[in-house]
């Protein structure tokens, strides 16, 4: 599990990160979003205790967060990272760089070098192992890191932009993979730029500039409503009619859960809180003000345009 | 294995790869073990010409070795050799001088350049260890060229006067105490002061020359006060190596406590 409480963090005076609370619980998938300079990798360096928080505090793995350099080796020992640039020795073989972080984590051969073995398959990097990392590509480099962050069998795992770098098929893997770690019950926490990504492997969107502007469930931050902050405008329905849609839209700008109805020809786009309660009496109200209902189809709001609307009102503010 | 032995075992894998360091490995070792053999093969013909030159400097270094106590019971010659041969650990002293700077400083400069250092601090092994882990991976290879130089220096000159002296001219108690004691302690001390100048460095080679810089005018001038005294009384010697110890172990504690996780993370771009 990962618990933050308002981890703030400021370097020579300019605050990186502020008021950071949240949390993950054990075997869930948590994606932070935010543009460049949000403070994603200082959240994840302050989580990791390789750089101590001006104040707040916060648990990881089940290890409180540390003052003075030697106090969170236990936390680190149980975390996993993947950092944002690979970072490895490029006239050593990749193997050789496995081995020497392996052993940094204190893993034994014997159970080391089976692990690597499994995880350079599965990356597809077996055939390469003898090979010079420096001859490598970013994406080989990036797999190769990957296992870096796994290989020690973690509890947590930070994951700084994982599939940065990766083909299409590469970055497929990657997923595949992270979901099979989510599978594990391991807790993840993934840095993206990439929300599509995010959509699809998280089971918790953070949506960080400087502070975290909004918290929750994808559902929660689409609809606007629970988890943290006010992120997207609700879902949309949308309702296309027989007759002109601008006839009917006054009947259900009044009807609870709706937040706005915007006719268009013979088709109405109303926003509501949540599909399950609205829709129903939705279509009711439409059918008892005379309107001839050809079709009702829901859209949910891309996780894209929450974050923009989170970004840019953060902006705006 | 130890962590600080997985440090040596991975800087020895990265040295091989290095085109730009392991000449250094080559070229002053090689000098080491050539200037005591034509020390050991010259002196007479150089102590004969200076002779009937009536060189002052080398009649009163002839008078020096002559007033010597432990020289006393040697010919001229031997004894003038044998002098010589024991002043040149102090080329066998530049040997880890000036690889350990280029060594330490590739192996630290190169962590940011490479962008290890992240990873490294991720891991469970604490500061002690890591800098520890650092000094040891830039000064055993340093420390391991400057001994079989020494040895086989040693070995090339008893090989050639052998049958001239008849009994080994190296090593004595000064050269051993001098390569096996002194070199390493004065390669420790220019790890150290690489590891410490490194944290503001991005390029290797600026933080070889700024090392050379902060170090070798010191050793320089601390050669010529007390270069002669090292080379005659031995307590000397042993003194420049405890002092050395305690200066390297003060060194080493500042840098522990001078160790920025952060600042490392945080300002080396």
């Amino acid at each position: 599990m990962i618990s933050a409480r308002g981890l703030t963090r400021a370097f020579d005076g300019t605050v990186a990160v502020e008021h950071l609370s949240f949390d993950v619980p054990n075997g869930k998938l948590c994606a932070l979003l935010g543009p460049n300079g949000a403070g994603k990798t200082t959240t994840v360096r302050m989580l990791l205790g390789l750089i101590g928080p001006t104040t707040g505090t916060a648990r990881v793995a089940g290890h409180v967060l540390g003052r003075g350099p030697n106090a969170n080796r236990a936390l680190r020992a149980a975390c996993g990272l993947l950092t944002e640039t690979p970072g490895f020795y490029d006239r050593v073989s990749a193997w050789d760089n496995l081995l020497f972080f392996g052993r940094l984590y204190g893993v034994a051969d014997d159970v080391l070098k089976p692990r690597l073995e499994h995880y350079l398959r599965a990356m597809e990097l077996w055939d390469r192992r003898e090979g010079r990392v420096g001859e490598f590509s970013k994406g080989m480099k990036q797999r190769l890191a990957i296992i870096r962050a796994l290989f020690h069998d973690p509890k947590v795992v930070f994951l700084d932009e994982p599939t940065s770098g990766l083909d299409p098929e590469a970055a497929l893997a990657v997923r595949e993979l992270i979901l099979s770690l989510k599978a594990e019950g391991r807790t993840i926490l993934v840095c993206t730029h990439n929300l599509d990504e995010a959509e699809r492997l998280a089971d918790l969107v953070g949506i960080l500039r400087r502070r975290l502007l909004a918290f929750g469930t994808l559902d929660e931050l689409r609809a606007g409503t629970g988890g943290r902050g006010r992120a997207g405008n609700g879902r949309t329905v949308r309702v296309r009619l027989v007759d002109a849609a601008a006839d009917h839209a006054a009947a259900l700008a009044a009807l609870p859960g709706v937040r706005a109805v915007t006719p268009a020809a013979t088709t109405l786009t109303v926003r509501v809180e949540d599909f399950a309660a609205v829709v129903p009496r939705l279509v009711a109200r439409l059918v008892e003000h005379g309107a001839a209902v050809l079709e009702v189809r829901p859209e949910a709001e891309s996780l894209e345009s929450v974050y923009l609307q989170c970004v840019r009102g953060d902006e705006h503010a | 294995m130890s962590v600080l032995w997985l440090f040596l075992a991975r800087e020895v894998r990265d040295l091989r790869g290095n085109s730009r360091v392991w000449p250094l490995y080559l070229i002053l070792p090689l000098l080491a073990i050539a200037l005591p053999v034509v020390f050991a093969v010259a002196m007479p013909q150089m102590i004969a010409m200076g002779q009937a030159k009536g060189d002052p400097a080398l009649l009163l270094l002839l008078r020096t070795v002559q007033a010597t106590p432990e020289f006393a019971h040697y010919s001229l010659v031997e004894a003038m050799t044998r002098y010589m041969l024991r002043n040149s650990f102090a080329i066998l002293l530049l040997v880890p001088i000036a690889i350990s700077s280029t060594s330490a400083a590739f192996s630290i400069v190169g962590e940011k350049l490479q962008r290890t250092l992240e990873p490294i601090l991720a891991t469970p092994i604490s500061d002690r260890q890591f800098l520890l882990g650092k000094l040891l991976a830039a000064l055993v290879p340093t420390v391991a060229a400057t001994w079989i130089a020494a040895a086989a220096g040693a070995i090339l000159v008893d090989a050639l006067t052998w049958s001239r002296y008849g009994s080994p001219l190296l090593p004595d108690r000064f050269w051993l105490v001098g390569v096996l004691v002194l070199a390493p302690l004065l390669g420790a001390c220019v790890v150290l002061v690489t590891m410490r100048l490194s944290a503001r460095g991005t390029d290797p080679q600026a933080v070889v020359q700024t090392t050379a810089l902060a170090t070798i005018p010191g050793f320089l001038l601390l050669g010529a006060i007390f270069g002669k005294a090292l080379t005659i009384f031995f307590p000397a010697l042993l003194g420049a190596c405890l002092l050395m110890l305690i200066v390297d172990a003060i060194l080493f504690r500042g840098n522990v406590r001078t160790f920025r996780r952060e600042e490392i993370l945080t300002r080396w771009k």
